[in-house]
């Protein structure tokens, strides 16, 4: 493995060949930066000059099958300048031939070939995916490539991890590099284009000390992933097993049943009426109507006037609170005397005499839910359609409480019966 | 008539003079109806059941991000446990009693010679409480900077938007919420057979107030609360035993070694330690409580006796009252509100944070959850890494840690390298005269990465916080260890110890 990686790094040496009167190249997979199979690598066109955009093949020189060793000529390639030859800077083996003998116009970069390490089971291989590496990242890698090859030969610990590594892809990393890291980096020679190769394991793809060990062949290629996914787990909380508590005692849902059916008979329950004339309000109605052509609809009156009936109510009779024993215990209780405070109340309204209106069922039902769902703070919005159903003259306000709030609800009614009989043009103004 | 009077004024604002209006409506309700309606029809952006450190650190969030916000609290003041009857208060009693034990035992050698100590014990409370109410103060304040509606009452679902809130001064009110954060925190689990009162068999709770200073007191459980408490008591005189049922003090999460170290320090103190011991039954009928407890291999039955006991055994999410079963929301069988990985309960709308559902019962932990939540609400992702959540004893010397234990390593047979420092070969301890404990790394023995960190010594809660620091980053002990330090610090022993993980310490 490690020697044919090597295959693929990004270097190209120019040598004299006489034989052809140009220079022969020892090239291997031009500047593969992020192939993800670790036995197949993508072979491109190289760039053989730095102004080279594309090339012809001329012939192959090796079929696939073919082993070939470092310094084999693998195929033959001609620009516009010159025919030169490529030859392989490592052992291995030709998996695939993309781009055949004849191809014109071959663009630098374009994949024309897929090598295998020698010894390779070809067919078991699986050819990787092309990369699309762009055109000046090309060639910006190239004289990078070829500085860290000059720097790799001197120490072979260098060479044998820089071998190791061209699996990946290219990364950017986070700086400044851990402590740790940089050090080792500098310890090692290892370039920024060396860098670069090593797939970070750390927290938000931070470079650890750990990955570039592996990198370096120190340890286990596998060890920094593995601790990281450990990590990642105990960074979440375990929310598997969890396992459901029996349901105890099923009271509660029934008495909430009975809410939504205050017609039904329901013992905790007390339904309060009181009889108001809206005839007040219609007449405001029509006379706002006419002075200013706007038209209020009686939704208006009604959800106004609750809102004003709401505000300070007394307080319901119920068991206190254990902080209100509390503050009793330290005589704090008629320092915060029980106020009064504001309600939630929506009267439900219905007319006495049955109206001649053809009420819209779905609307009608709508505002029902709303009026008898329990407490609710203002369910309606500002304005509301008209109301349909009511009667101009004689409706009863009905509300249905809880028997510790009668009182509550009680004079929460006469409000709303005083402020809509005596002044409604109040609520509108 | 009605409709010349009404006309004019419909195009300026209305001034409400002298009205015809029943006595029943006040004319400032009536003048203020066009404000209130605005403000009363709309729903809230989120409501907040539970002030405490979850549920308070998510109401100033949510108002710094522009959410309208309200928060539900029946305690009357904020803060939750944390503030007024944990975290806060312990912290209070532990150092002043600490310094009082010190000026007892430990000045002479100092060269501090002082007359009469006397200790105060309704002085040292007060101090106590000036501290906790400057601190819940200062919430309701920032509930006020960050426009955080404070509703003071018990609040209960009605439907999934909607609570119904029995205030504290009487009344009842109702708000509803686009989304919903229960956080209503935890309380001591009880232990069966033996009745609260806050006077002989009290909880944490009642160990922060007790009006006398017990002459003896029994401690069942050894775990963080159970040490703290048991350290203040025993600093101001009681004679304290602490009943544990498991083979190491500080709770199952306390690395072993490290257990051991601060359990050997706190018996120096005069601590009592029965590990291994399960307690039976308790009766606090007669003169002074007793206890049955036998060993948890069995046979050894006896009986102890105390004139107050602590119940110890930990905390239990807290959930009555709120009416859950009217959303039809379930606990699981420990009783926390089930969530997902984004808080979320099986209404999405409606999540939960803090010691009401999984994970350690810790305030910090709620707080960052807390902030989670609502980045999840406001801008679709939150994170808590738990992997690097610190906990911390803070008993003489401290005890801190973060990530994992040995014995959790070994368990799960994840190879690691060890590296300890003692505090005796530290400069700065030697001159506090306060040597005791160690720091204690444990690191991949491959890529060096740091898995775990254990102080026992003076500062370790300060300390861990670069543990914890490291741990996020993902450092190594390398990393530490090139990492300057002040000189002479305590710090000093955290980065020998890393140095003694990869290498060799230089000063031991």
């Amino acid at each position: 493995m490690a020697s044919f990686a090597a295959v693929c790094r990004a270097t190209a040496r120019l040598s004299s060949n006489p034989a052809v009167g140009a220079r022969g190249l020892y090239i291997c997979a031009a500047f593969t930066s992020s192939s993800r199979c670790l036995a197949a690598q993508n072979f491109t066109m190289p760039a053989l000059s730095p102004t080279m955009t594309e090339g012809n093949i001329a012939a192959w020189n090796v079929k696939e099958g073919d082993s070939f060793s470092a310094g084999d000529v693998l195929l033959e390639i001609e620009t516009d300048k010159a025919t030169m030859d490529v030859e392989a800077q490592e052992d291995g083996v030709m998996f695939k031939i993309l781009s055949q003998g004849g191809a014109k116009g071959v663009q630098v970069g374009t994949r024309i070939a897929v090598v295998a390490e020698p010894g390779d089971d070809l067919s078991s291989l699986e050819v990787p995916a092309e990369e699309k590496a762009s055109q000046p990242a090309e060639s910006a890698s190239k004289g990078g490539a070829a500085a860290s090859q000059a720097s790799n030969s001197g120490s072979s610990q260098s060479k044998s991890s820089a071998v190791n590594t061209s699996g990946g892809g290219s990364y950017v990393h986070k700086l400044p590099l851990l402590p740790s890291t940089g050090h080792l980096a500098a310890q090692k020679g290892l370039s920024e284009e060396d860098l670069s190769k090593i797939k970070p394991t750390g927290p938000n793809g931070r470079l650890l000390k750990g990955d570039v060990l592996a990198f370096l062949g120190t340890i286990d290629a596998e060890t920094p992933a593995t601790i990281s996914s450990r990590f990642e787990k105990l960074g979440h909380l375990d929310l598997s097993n969890i396992k459901v508590a029996a349901p105890k005692k099923t009271e509660e849902p029934a008495k909430k049943e009975a809410a939504p059916a205050p017609k039904a008979p329901v013992i905790e329950n007390l339904e309060i009426n009181v009889p108001v004339s809206l005839s007040k309000v219609v007449e405001v109605q029509n006379k706002i109507n006419e002075t200013l052509g706007v038209f209020l609809p009686l939704s208006t009156f009604i959800s106004r006037a609750a809102d004003v009936a709401n505000s300070d109510l007394p307080p319901a009779s119920r068991q206190p609170t254990a902080d209100e024993l509390f503050d009793q215990v330290l005589g704090l209780d008629k320092v915060k005397a029980a106020k009064g405070t504001r309600g939630v109340y929506l009267p439900q309204i219905s007319a006495i005499t049955p109206s001649s209106f053809v009420s819209a069922p779905s609307k009608k039902s709508d505002i029902i839910d709303i009026l008898t769902a329990k407490p609710k703070k203002q369910a309606s919005p500002p304005v509301i359609p008209t109301v349909p159903g009511l009667s101009s003259g004689a409706n009863v306000f009905s509300l249905v409480v809880p028997k510790a709030e009668g009182e509550r609800a009680q004079v929460f009614l006469e409000r709303c019966k005083a402020i809509l009989e005596e002044e409604p043009g109040r609520l509108v103004l | 008539m009605l409709a010349s009077r009404l006309i004019p004024r419909y195009t300026v604002r209305p001034v409400v003079a002298k009205s015809t209006l029943p006595k029943v409506v006040s004319a400032p309700a009536l003048s203020q109806w066009s404000r209130a309606y605005s403000a009363s029809s709309d729903e809230k952006d989120l409501v907040i059941i539970g002030g405490g450190v979850a549920g308070y650190v998510a109401a100033i969030k949510a108002g710094q991000e522009g959410l309208k916000v309200a928060c539900i609290e029946k305690r009357g003041v904020l803060g939750g446990t944390c503030l007024n009857v944990g975290c806060i208060p312990s912290k209070s009693l532990l150092n002043n009693s600490h310094l009082y034990h010190q000026i007892l035992h430990d000045t002479k050698n100092r060269g501090i010679e002082v007359g009469d100590v006397k200790l105060n014990l309704a002085n040292l409370m007060k101090a106590k409480e000036t501290s906790v109410s400057g601190l819940t103060k200062g919430i309701e304040f920032l509930f006020k900077k960050n426009g955080v509606e404070y509703i003071k009452g018990e609040g209960s679902f009605v439907n999934e938007h909607e609570i119904k809130v029995a205030l504290n001064e009487g009344g009842e009110t109702s708000v509803k919420g686009k989304n919903i954060l229960i956080a209503t925190g935890s309380e001591a689990t009880p232990f069966p057979g033996l009745e609260i009162d806050e006077k002989r068999v009290i909880t944490s709770t009642g160990a922060l107030s007790l009006e006398k200073i017990p002459e003896s007191m029994l401690v069942i459980g050894g775990g963080i609360i159970g040490l703290e408490m048991a350290s203040v008591w025993s600093r101001l005189g009681t004679k304290v035993t602490v009943v544990e049922f498991l083979g190491q003090i500080g709770g199952p999460g306390m690395d072993t070694e490290v257990s051991k170290t601060i359990q050997k320090l706190l018996k120096k103190q005069g601590l009592d330690f029965k590990l291994n011991t399960k307690v039976l039954s308790g009766d606090a009928s007669g003169e002074k409580v007793q206890l049955t407890v036998d060993s948890v291999k069995g046979g050894k039955e006896e009986t102890l006796d105390a004139e107050t006991v602590l119940v110890a055994i930990g905390r239990r999410p807290y959930t009555a009252g709120l009416g859950l079963e009217n959303i039809g929301l379930e606990t699981d069988e420990r009783g926390r509100v089930i969530i997902d990985s984004e808080y979320r309960t099986k209404h999405p709308h409606i999540r939960s944070v803090g010691d009401v559902t999984f994970g350690p019962m810790l305030a910090h932990k709620a707080e960052e959850e807390a902030v989670a939540a609502i980045e999840h609400i406001k801008k679709g992702h939150g994170h808590v890494n738990y992997a690097a959540i610190p906990s911390v004893m803070y008993t003489h010397p401290e005890v801190a840690w973060v990530g994992q234990s040995e014995q959790d390593l070994k368990n799960q047979n994840i190879p690691y390298r060890v590296g300890t420092f003692p505090f005796s070969a530290n400069s700065r301890a030697k001159t506090n005269l306060d040597t005791d404990g160690l720091v204690k790394m444990l690191a991949d023995p491959e890529t060096d990465r740091l898995l775990g960190v254990h102080i026992v010594g003076p500062n370790a809660g300060e300390m861990i916080a670069e543990g914890t620091l490291a741990l996020e980053y993902g450092a190594s002990s390398e990393d530490i260890a090139r990492t300057c330090h002040a000189h002479p610090t305590l710090a000093e022993a955290f980065k020998e110890a890393a140095m003694a993980t990869h290498g060799k310490a230089i000063h031991f």
